[in-house]
């Protein structure tokens, strides 16, 4: 709690964890605040563009929300496909309309959504459609789902083998030392984007994209944990001496209690520093391997494959509302690492720069 | 003569957009000096000047023109080396290039050859160069082995007799069609490449890599290769000793440089046109817009080819076989829907391919449902193809014993409906229509596991391991040559992927239209006019409708930009925009 109230004394930190507790907020309640589901398209609207939002009718009066719906016309002898608004026909936007039905976090069968049009057949693209007719602004919630989690998943594989072979390490240290650090060195001189390349060619196909992406982030994390070991290990080495472990030693704890117990958690404020900080680094790697078509695949949706469909030429120019998974990306991104900088400053101020006296 | 194309094409290869193009007369032989040219009858141009154009990928893997087994090596190859025939551009017919005439009497093609024409180091070409091309190279199957193989019949190949310095016979031990086209296999220098077939197939394959110093490549095509800059460009230039002349008598070609521009993907094309470092850009879906925006106050012109050769299709695997272990290729449960005609038939009335065409190509294609492509003159007109309608899908998912109890398919033994969808990933029109196919087929209860897989896994799939359900792949065509689909279609063809066979296979378990298939294909070989052959492909490819082992989908509109400064453009539906580059001038 400590930690959370000097957060909040920081500026930019605060603002990092409030758009990060928002975000989470977000994704946790997709399924309600989305007004399409996932798979939902529309094929007459590829690529329709974002519906516009009206507070002010024709006539200069203020008037409920409404929007038109769009429809599509191809002109021959351009090749070219418009989208016009449909004037005739107003659709007004309300709270909790019905729609598409799905279980309200994952447990009550609801069709309510946050928002949509009040009657049946409005459209309502916030942020426009993707090529198959896909609203974007929801299926962006639900790729923040797996965007946003990816990182916390290597995390469970890099943190514990590396708190540990650090640990063993660096208090063991001689032989064995020098024998588990050149094998982590080892481990790290793999190179992991040839790895991918030949992962993504051998990789059984009958599991699901998720499956397969966690599979990825997974083998990513176990040459990951290195780095992290050796600078755990540079840690014990000075923790070791301290006159609590001798102590802890003459009592004769067991070694594995005095790494476990004792050692170990010294060096939580470096720990917690450097989840945060790499949660970022799988986010953007999620969205470099869906780039690259090695990660979350079709029709599923994530960060990085949306973004995908907008490195095409004429997207970038005419569709610049499938750049929104960018920007999101970046804001994540850019959150994380405010709120890791922040958490470094409170948990570890000798290495704060400026400030200090000397 | 006889011809294997029509006396006059049908009207779609007079595409309405290339209709006002003024085409020259073909090409005439006139002897200057008792050297037979080749004149061309196109305006009289400019010299000077160069053309960039662009091509996506690696560049050349080689400058063999025997050897070349990929698009860009092979257009590059061509360019340094002329067959002794080739295909008029617009007619489709096969006309004398390198040779001077050519004569057929029943089973003998004689073919006579240009006096006083040389390679690009000086050397007169005589019969004896064709003599060593076929018998040293081709009929030995050194480099690349298709072209013997689409002469073999009956496993044996024509017989070739030297008659004086410049002419030859070849003789084929029975009619066959598709012979004559053979003969536009690229002619080589004996005093330059026989020192390397001497020595055996390996070293000749790995002669003429494109680390060879431009200088010592002898050639005879219309340009020579000046410069190549591995992964930037490769640069060609004109051959002095080229046989074709203008009106005037001038040497071709006009152009002093051609210029290949390697880039990595078609986003890098576009943005290499917009700062105009290249001069053609071929356009593809949403581009097209744009370009056509644009183009009244812009310095290039777009044409409209026509429907692309090449054919996109989701394909269905048959194959009941077992692999070495006795496991089944494909779960058997499955294989009794796929080997079902009208859970074939349920699948193609269910595809939506207006929107697919519409969304996915931008509207710049046209739906497919023919194992030809739509610029083949082989297309059989008579199949109009359908619209979708899942009503009739349903229907004929009822009629095979399928029972859909709460939206959700089953098969008459209550097992559900659920296979594999896979398509090469990164190929954002593909997996764009593995979305939609996957939607149209839930949409009927069944359950699609959609799977974009990288490009080389699923080749490896489709051709060795077979454990696959359904795939979205594409395949090139040819809009003159219907037996070039032999691979495709004879059951036991490499390339037969819906029901592929072992090579040392010898179990005749062909369906009974796979069999009518294969008689097609060798009987269609046989007949030598186009009047008789039309017939038979046409057969084939509604036995390819009725049975639907390969659904096919859609065939995108060839959309060409050029610069308006390059003159004597005359694109045509058969051959494309810039075939003629010894023609092309700058302005």
């Amino acid at each position: 709690m400590e930690i959370i109230k000097k957060i909040f004394q920081d500026k930019f930190a605060k603002a990092a964890f409030i758009i990060l507790l928002v975000l989470y907020v977000i994704i946790l309640f997709a399924d309600f605040i989305a007004p399409y589901s996932n798979t939902y398209s529309n094929r007459d609207m590829s690529y329709a563009p974002p519906s516009k939002i009206y507070t002010i009718d024709e006539n200069g009066n203020y008037s409920r929300p409404y929007t038109y719906n769009y429809i599509r016309e191809y002109e021959p002898a351009l090749m070219q496909t418009v989208f016009k608004q449909d004037r005739s026909h107003k659709y007004y936007l309300r709270l909790l309309p019905k729609g598409e039905g799905y279980k309200f976090l994952g447990l009550i069968p609801t069709h309510r959504h946050l928002f949509g049009t009040a009657e049946k057949g409005g459209q309502l693209y916030l942020l426009g459609t993707d090529i198959n007719g896909r609203d974007v602004f929801s299926r962006l919630l639900f790729g923040g789902r797996i965007s946003m989690t990816v990182g916390f998943l290597s995390l469970l594989v890099v943190f514990p083998i590396g708190l540990l072979y650090g640990g063993i390490s660096g208090y063991f240290g001689g032989i064995v030392d020098t024998l588990m650090m050149r094998f982590a060195e080892a481990i790290m001189a793999i190179p992991s984007f040839y790895l991918l390349i030949i992962l993504a060619a051998i990789l059984p196909s009958g599991m699901t994209s998720v499956q397969r992406f966690a599979l990825i982030v997974v083998i990513l994390a176990l040459i990951g944990w290195a780095g992290f070991a050796r600078v755990v290990r540079g840690m014990v080495l000075s923790i070791k001496k301290e006159d609590f472990v001798q102590a802890e030693k003459t009592i004769g704890a067991s070694n594995l209690r005095i790494i476990l117990k004792h050692i170990l958690p010294q060096t939580t404020s470096y720990v917690i520093i450097a989840m945060t900080l790499s949660v970022p680094s799988y986010i953007l790697a999620e969205s470099g391997l869906s780039f690259l078509g090695l990660g979350i695949q079709q029709p599923d949706a994530s960060w990085g494959n949306m973004l995908k469909e907008a490195q095409e030429f004429t997207n970038i120019l005419y569709r610049p509302w499938l750049l929104t998974p960018g920007l999101l990306i970046f804001i994540a991104v850019l959150s994380f690492n405010l709120l890791g900088d922040a958490i470094r400053d409170i948990l570890d101020p000798k290495s704060r720069a400026g400030k200090g006296i000397r | 003569m006889r011809a294997d194309v029509p006396e006059k094409l049908p009207d779609k290869f007079v595409n309405q957009e290339l209709k006002n193009i003024d085409y020259p007369d073909d090409e005439k032989n006139v002897t200057i000096n008792g050297v037979d040219y080749l004149q061309s009858q196109a305006p009289v141009g400019k010299f000077g000047g160069e053309l960039v154009i662009s091509t996506i990928g690696e560049g050349p893997k080689t400058f063999n023109p025997c050897n070349t087994k990929d698009a860009t090596s092979s257009s590059m190859a061509g360019l340094m080396y002329d067959g002794l025939l080739t295909t008029n551009p617009r007619s489709g017919k096969v006309v004398p290039l390198l040779a001077k005439s050519f004569e057929i009497d029943e089973n003998d093609y004689t073919i006579h050859l240009r006096h006083g024409v040389k390679w690009s180091d000086g050397k007169p070409i005589t019969a004896d160069d064709v003599m060593y091309t076929f018998e040293e190279i081709v009929f030995k199957g050194f480099g690349n082995p298709s072209t013997m193989d689409a002469m073999m019949m009956d496993g044996k190949l024509p017989e070739l007799v030297k008659i004086d310095d410049y002419t030859v016979k070849f003789t084929t031990p029975r009619p066959f069609a598709p012979f004559l086209r053979q003969l536009t296999y690229p002619i080589v220098p004996k005093h330059y490449f026989k020192p390397y077939s001497d020595k055996g197939e390996s070293v000749f394959n790995a002669f003429l890599s494109p680390d060879t110093p431009p200088k010592t490549i002898v050639s005879n095509g219309a340009f020579r290769l000046k410069e190549y800059v591995a992964a930037q460009r490769v640069v060609f230039e004109r051959n002095p000793n080229y046989y074709k002349i203008n009106l005037k008598g001038e040497k071709l070609p006009y152009l002093n440089k051609l210029v290949y521009m390697i880039v990595g993907d078609t986003n890098n094309e576009i943005l290499k046109f917009e700062a105009k470092e290249v001069d053609v850009l071929s356009l593809r879906g949403s581009n097209v817009a744009r370009y056509k925006l644009k183009e009244p106050d812009s310095d290039y012109t777009i044409y409209n080819l026509g429907p692309d050769t090449g054919t996109l299709f989701l394909i269905i695997n048959l194959n009941n076989r077992k692999d070495r272990n006795g496991k089944p290729y494909v779960n058997p449960t499955k294989h009794s829907w796929f080997a079902n005609r009208d859970f074939r038939a349920a699948i193609d009335w269910a595809l939506d391919r207006k929107n697919m065409v519409q969304n996915i190509a931008s509207g710049v294609a046209e739906p497919l449902f023919t194992a030809e492509s739509l610029n083949s003159i082989y297309l059989n007109n008579y199949i109009k193809g359908h619209p979708c309608d899942p009503n009739v899908s349903r229907e004929s998912l009822t009629k095979a014993g399928f029972v859909n109890k709460d939206g959700i398919l089953y098969d008459n033994d209550g097992n559900r409906v659920e296979f594999d969808l896979y398509t090469n990933a990164g190929n954002l029109e593909r997996e764009a229509l593995g979305v939609m196919i996957k939607q149209d087929l839930e949409d009927l209860g069944m359950k699609v596991n959609f799977k974009p897989v990288e490009f080389n896994s699923l080749v490896n799939k489709l051709t060795n391991t077979h454990d696959w359900d359904m795939a979205i792949m594409g395949l090139t065509g040819s809009p003159l040559e219907p037996h070039d689909g032999k691979n495709v279609w004879t059951s036991k063809g490499s390339l037969h992927l819906f029901n592929m066979r072992p090579s040392d296979y010898k179990v005749d378990d062909r369906l009974d239209w796979e069999k009518e298939i294969d008689d097609i294909f060798r009987e269609g070989a046989l007949k030598l006019s186009f009047e008789e052959r039309k017939p038979l492909y046409d057969r084939y490819q509604t036995i390819i409708y009725n049975q639907k082992p390969i659904i096919y989908l859609y065939s995108p509109t060839r959309i060409t930009a050029i610069r308006k400064k390059f003159k004597n453009i005359f694109p045509t539906p058969l051959s494309g925009l810039i075939y003629n580059l010894d023609e092309i001038y700058v302005e």
